[in-house]
This record gives C-alpha cells, sequence and structure tokens, in this order.
C-alpha cells in the first residue's frame, strides 16, 4: 500500500503542478472576473464571452461579502481584472478610493443615466419587493404600510441591511419617505420582525410558511423560485420600492485591460444582456426585453447617495431599533 | 557510542522536517493572521498603524458579551458531547456491540454534513410549518433559535470526535488492568473509577479540547440558529466583518488571535492534566481485542442508546435533507405530489457542474488525509516521544487550528501566497486549497494519534532501539502498526471533513473551480434549497460509499 500510495501521491503533485504551470501560461490571453452571483449567470456570461472573443475567462463567483473580502486579502497582489458586485455602494466606494479604471463602453448607450458612471456601469438591476405565501391565511399585503398591521404579528422576515445592500437602500430610502421614517421600522419591531440575515435565509420561511410575508426581498431570487413552482407571491408596493443595480467595473490592478473592456462590452451587448434577462433580472438596458415586470411596471423611488459616515449612522440606528446586536 | 549518535541524527532529521513542514502550513499562515490583526494596513503591503484599529474593535458595545456567550458554547458543547459519547464509547470500546462497524459508520456521518447543512436540516424540521409540524402538527421553533437549542445541535455533530478517540482508547487498555484489580479484591465500581478513568482520561481530555476549539469556531451553526434570536458570538462577529462592506479584514484577524488565545489556554490546561495524569497501558504486542460479549439485557440497554443517539444526530437531519431534496418546491410540502427526482436530475446531467465539483473535492479531500495522516504521525511522535522541551510547542501549535475560522485563515493563507516573490505560483492553484486543509485538519491525526502514543509505554522503544533499529524504524515498524487504528479513523474524520469544507475553499478556490460545499451553498443562496439539499445527499451518500469500499478494501490488521 505504501508504494502505491507514494505513487499515487507524486502523480497527483505532478497534476497539480502541471495545472498551476498552466493557470500561468494562459494568463497571457485571458482575464479574471470576480462576480457575485448568480452563478449560471455567471458560467454563461463567461462561455458565450469566450466564444466570441478568444479571451479566456476565468470566473470566481461567490456573495458580495466573499467576492470583496477576497479581493481586500489580495490587495497586495490583486488577481481580478474585471469586479461584478451587487451592492451599487462598493462601486461608489472604490471608485473614491481611487481602484477603478474609468471606462465608457459603447454598449452603454441605452442603460439609464443612474445606472452608469464614468468608472461603472450597471450589469442589471433588481428591486426590492414583498414576498407573500398565499397559504399562510393573511390577506395579501399591497404596500410597505400592510406589513405593520396585527395581522402580520410574528409573520415577518426581512434581509439584514448591514449584509445586504439592497436591503439597506430599502431602509435609507424609507426613514426620509413620508408617512413612513423610523416610526415604520418601530412597528416593524414590536410586530415581531425577524432579520435572520442574507436575502435566502429570509426567503426560506416564508417558501415553508413559518413565516408570512419578506419586507423587501430581492425579487429576481424569488421570481425564480416562483417560476419552479414555489407557491409565492411577488408584490411590488404601490407607493414605491428601490432598485439594487449590480455595477460592473475594472479594477485600476487589472492586468488585461483591453480583455476587461471588450468583456464590459460584451455584457452590455444584445447577447450579454439577454443572457442578463435569463436570470429574470432587470436586464440594465432599456431596451432589451425582461422576463418580469420591466421598468414601467414597477414605480422606483430615488435612492439617495450617503457617504461612509452617515451610512454607517443610519445602519447603527437602524439597529438599535430592530434591537440587533 | 556510535549508534547513539545516529539515533540522534535521525532524530534531528525528523524533528526539522516535521518543524519545517509546520512552519510552512501553520506557522506562517496563522502568524499573517496575526500580524494583519497588529498591522491593519498588512493586506496592502504596507507595516503601519500597529494596533492603531484595536479601540475601535473593542469598543464594540457586544465584545464582551460575544466573548462570554463563545466560552459558554465551548463549555457547553463540550460538556454534552462527552455526555453524549461516554456510554456509547464505553460499550463500544470494552463490549462486543451487535453490528459495531455500522454504528461507527453512522456516527461517522454527521461529519460528512456541512455544519451550516445540518442547521438548515433542522430548521426544515423543527420550525412552524416544518416537516414535524406536517407530520406531528408540533414544531419547536423556541428551542430551535436558542442557546440550547444550538448547544443541542453542534453537539450532536461533534461528539463523533469524543466517541471514536474514547472508544479506541478503551479498547486498547482492554480487560487486564481491571481484571488484576478484581483479582485484587476491586468492585467493579472501583475499578471503573480507579482504573478505566485514569487509564482513558488522556483521550477524554484530548477530544474534549478538540471540541471546545471546534464549537468557539464553528460559524454556520450559530449564525443560522443565533441570529433570529440575536445570540451573538465572536465569530458571528469576525464574519459580519469579513462579509459585510467596508471590509475590516484587521478587525476580523484581531478577533481571530483571540480565538487563537482561548484555544491556548485551552490546550495549556490540556497539557497539564495530561503530564499529570498519563499511563502507559500498552506494554506489548498490541494484544488481542479482548472485548467482552453483553448480558441480554445489558445488549439490549446499549442497543438503545446507539439507536436513540444516532436517530436525534443522523437519521432526523438526513430524513429532512432527504424530504428537502425529493420535494419539489419547499412550499409544497409533503405530499406525494410534490416528490420527484427533479433535483438529482440536474445533478446527474453535470449541468451546473455539480458531478465535476464531487470529483474536486474527492481528489483533495483523499489527498489531504493522506498528507495530513503522515505528518500527523511524525508531529505526534516529535510531540511525545522526542527529548527536547520544544515538543510542547510542536505539540501546541498542530492544534492551534482547530480554533482558527476557516475564512480567516484563507485570509492568512491569501496574504503568505498571493505575493510577487515566490518563484512558483502557489496561490490560484489548487495547491494553496491543499495547505489550507492539512492546516485546518492536522490538528485531528496529531490529537488522535498522540493520545494513543501516550499509552504505548516507552520500554517498546527502548526493546527496538536495543535490537538496533534507528527512531524512523522505531516510528514505521513498531509504533504506527499499533497506532494505525487511531490513525485511519483520523484519516477518515479528514476526509469527511475536507470534502465538505466550506468557507476557506470559497476565499482559496481558483477562479472557475468549484467543491461541492460551495455548489451546495451556492444553491443555497439563489433561493433553491431543495437542489441544494439534493447534492448534499448525493455527496453524503457517495463518501458513504466510498467508506465503506475502503473499508472492506483495505488489509484488515
Amino acid at each position: 500500500m505504501n508504494l502505491t500510495t507514494t505513487r499515487m501521491l507524486r502523480r497527483t503533485l505532478l497534476a497539480f503542478g502541471l495545472t498551476a504551470v498552466a493557470t500561468t501560461t494562459l494568463a497571457q490571453n485571458s482575464i479574471t472576473v470576480y462576480t457575485a452571483g448568480p452563478a449560471g449567470l455567471a458560467k454563461s456570461l463567461a462561455q458565450d464571452f469566450e466564444a466570441s472573443s478568444g479571451i479566456k475567462v476565468n470566473v470566481f463567483q461567490a456573495t458580495t461579502g466573499q467576492v470583496m473580502a477576497r479581493l481586500e486579502a489580495e490587495r497586495a497582489n490583486p488577481q481580478a481584472d474585471v469586479l461584478i458586485s451587487a451592492s451599487w455602494d462598493t462601486a461608489v466606494d472604490l471608485k473614491k478610493r481611487g481602484d477603478l479604471l474609468p471606462y465608457n463602453s459603447p454598449n452603454a448607450v441605452k442603460v439609464p443615466s443612474n445606472l452608469k458612471d464614468s468608472h461603472y456601469v450597471a450589469q442589471g438591476a433588481a428591486a426590492l419587493a414583498i414576498v407573500w405565501n398565499p397559504a399562510s391565511g393573511k390577506t395579501q399585503p399591497k404596500d410597505w404600510k400592510d406589513l405593520a398591521s396585527s395581522q402580520y404579528a410574528n409573520a415577518l422576515t426581512m434581509p439584514d441591511p448591514s449584509s445586504s445592500g439592497s436591503a439597506f437602500g430599502l431602509v435609507s430610502t424609507l426613514i426620509a419617505t413620508q408617512d413612513y421614517g423610523w416610526t415604520y421600522f418601530e412597528t416593524l419591531k414590536a410586530n415581531g420582525i425577524v432579520v435572520p440575515g442574507a436575502n435566502a435565509q429570509a426567503l426560506n420561511p416564508v417558501m415553508q410558511g413559518a413565516k408570512a410575508a419578506v419586507m423587501g426581498a430581492v425579487d429576481y431570487i424569488a421570481l425564480e423560485a416562483k417560476a419552479k413552482g414555489e407557491k409565492i407571491e411577488v408584490i411590488y408596493p404601490t407607493s414605491g420600492t428601490v432598485l439594487e443595480a449590480r455595477p460592473a467595473m475594472i479594477l485600476k490592478t487589472a492586468r488585461n485591460v483591453d480583455g476587461a473592456q471588450k468583456f464590459i462590452d460584451f455584457m452590455l451587448s444584445t447577447q450579454g444582456q439577454n443572457l442578463v434577462a435569463k436570470t429574470r433580472m432587470l436586464p440594465a438596458r432599456t431596451d432589451i426585453q425582461a422576463l418580469r415586470p420591466g421598468w414601467s411596471d414597477i414605480k422606483v423611488l430615488s435612492v439617495k447617495e450617503l457617504n461612509e459616515q452617515e451610512r454607517s449612522a443610519t445602519l447603527a440606528k437602524f439597529k438599535t431599533t430592530m434591537g440587533l446586536k | 557510542m556510535q549508534p547513539r549518535q545516529r539515533r540522534v541524527g535521525l532524530d534531528t532529521a525528523l524533528f526539522v522536517g516535521v518543524l519545517l513542514a509546520l512552519l510552512i502550513l501553520v506557522v506562517l499562515p496563522l502568524g499573517m493572521v496575526i500580524l494583519q490583526g497588529v498591522f491593519p494596513q498588512l493586506s496592502l503591503g504596507l507595516w503601519e498603524g500597529l494596533f492603531s484599529h484595536w479601540p475601535g474593535v473593542l469598543e464594540d458595545p457586544y465584545f464582551l458579551e460575544a466573548l462570554t456567550n463563545t466560552l459558554m458554547l465551548g463549555l457547553a458543547v463540550s460538556t454534552l458531547s462527552l455526555g453524549l459519547a461516554l456510554p456509547l464509547a464505553y460499550a463500544r470500546g470494552l463490549y462486543q456491540v451487535p453490528g459495531a462497524f455500522w454504528w461507527d459508520l453512522l456516527i461517522l456521518i454527521p461529519f460528512m454534513l456541512p455544519p451550516y447543512v445540518g442547521a438548515m436540516a433542522w430548521t426544515f424540521t423543527l420550525q412552524p410549518g416544518g416537516y414535524s409540524s406536517q407530520l406531528l402538527g408540533v414544531s419547536a421553533q423556541g428551542l430551535l433559535f436558542s442557546f440550547p437549542g444550538i448547544v443541542l445541535v453542534m453537539s450532536l455533530h461533534l461528539f463523533p470526535l469524543i466517541y471514536f478517540a474514547l472508544s479506541r482508547t478503551l479498547s486498547a487498555i482492554g480487560w487486564r488492568y481491571v481484571d488484576a484489580a478484581r483479582v485484587c479484591g476491586a468492585s467493579m465500581t472501583e475499578s471503573a473509577w480507579r482504573i478505566v478513568l485514569p487509564l482513558s482520561l488522556p483521550a477524554v481530555v484530548a477530544s474534549l479540547l478538540m471540541v471546545f476549539s471546534l464549537a468557539i469556531e464553528e460559524y454556520g451553526t450559530p449564525s443560522i440558529l443565533g441570529r433570529p434570536s440575536q445570540f451573538l458570538v465572536l465569530v458571528t462577529r469576525i464574519e459580519e466583518k469579513m462579509a459585510e462592506w467596508p471590509i475590516d479584514l484587521a478587525g476580523a484577524a484581531f478577533l481571530s488571535s483571540v480565538l487563537l488565545l482561548l484555544a491556548l489556554v485551552a490546550y495549556a490546561l490540556h497539557h497539564w492534566i495530561n503530564t499529570h495524569h498519563s499511563h502507559a497501558s500498552t506494554l506489548g504486542k498490541y494484544g488481542a481485542l479482548s472485548a467482552m460479549p453483553l448480558s441480554p439485557k445489558a445488549k439490549t440497554l446499549v442497543l438503545l442508546g446507539f439507536g436513540l443517539v444516532t436517530v436525534c444526530a443522523v437519521v432526523l437531519p438526513l430524513a429532512a435533507m432527504l424530504l428537502t431534496a425529493f420535494s419539489q418546491t419547499l412550499s409544497g410540502g409533503l405530499a406525494w405530489s410534490n416528490m420527484g427526482f427533479r433535483h438529482f436530475a440536474v445533478i446527474v446531467s453535470n449541468e451546473g457542474g455539480a458531478l465535476s465539483a464531487l470529483m474536486t473535492s474527492w481528489g483533495l479531500a483523499g489527498l489531504t488525509a493522506l498528507i495530513a495522516g503522515m505528518l500527523g504521525v511524525a508531529t505526534a511522535f516529535i510531540a511525545v516521544r522526542s527529548p527536547w522541551r520544544s515538543r510542547v510547542a510542536v505539540d501546541a501549535l498542530s492544534g492551534l487550528p482547530n480554533a482558527m475560522p476557516g475564512m480567516v485563515l484563507a485570509v492568512g493563507l491569501i496574504l503568505l501566497w498571493n505575493r510577487s516573490w515566490w518563484p512558483f505560483p502557489i496561490y490560484g492553484t489548487s495547491a494553496v486549497l491543499l495547505f489550507a486543509y492539512v492546516c485546518l485538519l492536522l490538528p485531528y491525526p496529531v490529537r488522535y494519534v498522540s493520545t494513543a502514543l501516550r499509552q504505548i509505554s516507552i520500554n517498546l522503544d527502548g526493546a527496538a532501539r536495543v535490537s538496533g533499529a534507528n527512531s524512523g524504524q522505531v516510528l514505521w515498524y513498531i509504533l504506527t502498526p499499533m497506532v494505525a487504528p487511531h490513525l485511519l479513523i483520523s484519516m477518515m474524520l479528514v476526509f469527511a471533513i475536507a470534502s465538505r469544507e466550506l468557507v476557506a475553499s470559497v476565499m482559496l478556490a481558483p477562479p472557475g473551480l468549484s467543491t461541492v460545499s460551495t455548489h451546495i451553498f451556492n444553491q443555497f443562496a439563489q433561493g433553491s434549497p431543495n437542489e441544494g439539499m439534493a447534492l448534499a445527499v448525493v455527496a453524503v451518500g457517495l463518501s458513504t460509499a466510498l467508506l465503506v469500499l475502503l473499508n472492506q478494501w483495505a488489509p484488515s490488521k
């Protein structure tokens, strides 16, 4: 056993070595893309881009938090060329830090101006919605207000704004909206709302029926679950909601700037945007058919851009209001 | 004189080799984490601002609460795990338990589940509208999302560590000493108290140390079950610092250093007990195992105990996983019309790369088990047998990774290997994953094997040396065969854990490579828990089958 083991070990180590060499040699005609989910989109964008450009794409796909942590840890020797985050704030901050290269893709013409900047541009967007389980026996909510009624006592979840950029956008917008403000969140707290973590953790209890509704769920995940047969309804509140756009950007430390720009162009091409639409996200380009309620069907509230201090102050206030530690 | 010189030469070579391996695999990455906790700009490559962020971290009004919760959790999980494992290990080690192999296999299964999958399975079972309320009309949300609930779920997951260490030790001790005591007039209770307990104490303490370190380091369960009731531990904070924008690597590294400190204190306690209460009980050739038959009454009781514990730790969570995996939708509930193979079909078609992920995980886990096993034996040998005083440091070092959250260790590895000055690329290849796994899992073989070595009389080494063996030969021909059962079970544990490791894998996997657990996690994060569970079921099933096959195929000792 010992001999074969050693041989096996040697062979495997050799294989690892070869992989290493292969990875480095490929680096010349390849780009590295770090992207937040969904995995299917990351994969299909990479494949189709490879097919059309001949440039190999190394994809690292994880949650926004994981992607950003890896990027941060790698700063001594950055690896990524393109970054796609699920939180607009990360792009704003990275630009301020001077970590991004400016790029204005010719394909971005049809992207609304609030979804692009000199240094970043949206891949697509999601809206925040109420997800309601009809089997819960509660009346169907139509607006955020309805969730504050006693009917929804102990029947609500909400994604955590400290880990979900989109949930934060909703909080910072609603507190500045007439008839809402912090009082609204105090009422939700009194109503026993639970803040169990990221989007999926807020959605699962509602799908199984432990809770009746999610306040502020990312809509495309819920729409996809519904399309797969989950008996849930995705409701866009009448007083309006916020959009969370997913910014794509080229890092200043990119090794293959030309390849990175071509990737952004492809992502914003008709072909790339149709791939985005397939995930039930809202494509960034208004001229691409969405497979879901589109730009004209949702009342969008404008989100006030906050600086870092304002943001952490709002978050702290949210935590004390909701009794979070 | 000459043989003695040669002996020292070889001992030194082994010592230096092990030290070098530990330096590269453990000291450097953990050191980078500690340095990052001290120099906040280290990730930028700057050695500036020493301690400058500590006030900010310590200002957290909940720091003390997180610290005490962490300690309480570690102690409670260790105690309950011991309570669960002790009677079973006692029966398994000293008596002929019917179906012993299968019980062992069942008890190994919790280890093949990523902790967050286990926690999800319990949530799907016990929350209102969950499986227990659909089938029996009862839910236990209050218990589940509470401190006792977290302790229970984590103990059911971690008790196998104590069970395996203790049962193997007890069976090595056997009945000889009890028989001798009985001949001298001791009662059964007396001999249990004065013979079996002291002899098995090192194994109990060593495995308790591991459970404690793992309990203070684990993220999945406290995160999923603790958040709804705002139960806060240090790891929850570490994870927040790592995942919430703006990322605070330095704060996370500092809090991880606190965890390491806790683990070191626990280690000091363990070391003190071991040096004061260590007894060699294996004085000669590994004898025929002298397990006694159980009386019919005792047999029923023992089987009942095994049954009860495995139902709670294995059958229930697995059943919940299976139900979720076979349900078309979560909201459809437990209806025949809602059952089907849809989620399995997706896996078998390898559409999302699930099968490739499985092969990647297995390959890495197998290699990890081999390397950690070999290095573990050598490290344990140094830690227990070498004449150098620094052997304590070797022992302590090799156990530290146990208390390091995988996410933070990954940062340490990135800081270390992602440098342009390495002449060969490690970062960005699968090798860095292998480094991470070996580092994280080295404590298992080291603890298991060193506990076994402590029980082997040094006279056996002496006898071999007198006959002209050098230390390498003593290790290879005398000691390794004697500790083989401990080594094998620890390598199985390593394989089981490495094949489902999540957090380090997410951070370190080269772009394009995905492992089983990153795949499952992705499904959960994208709102498809059923698909995630289906892959978890397939992975656990195949890993179990693999271990059974290996066991059949391995030459029986």
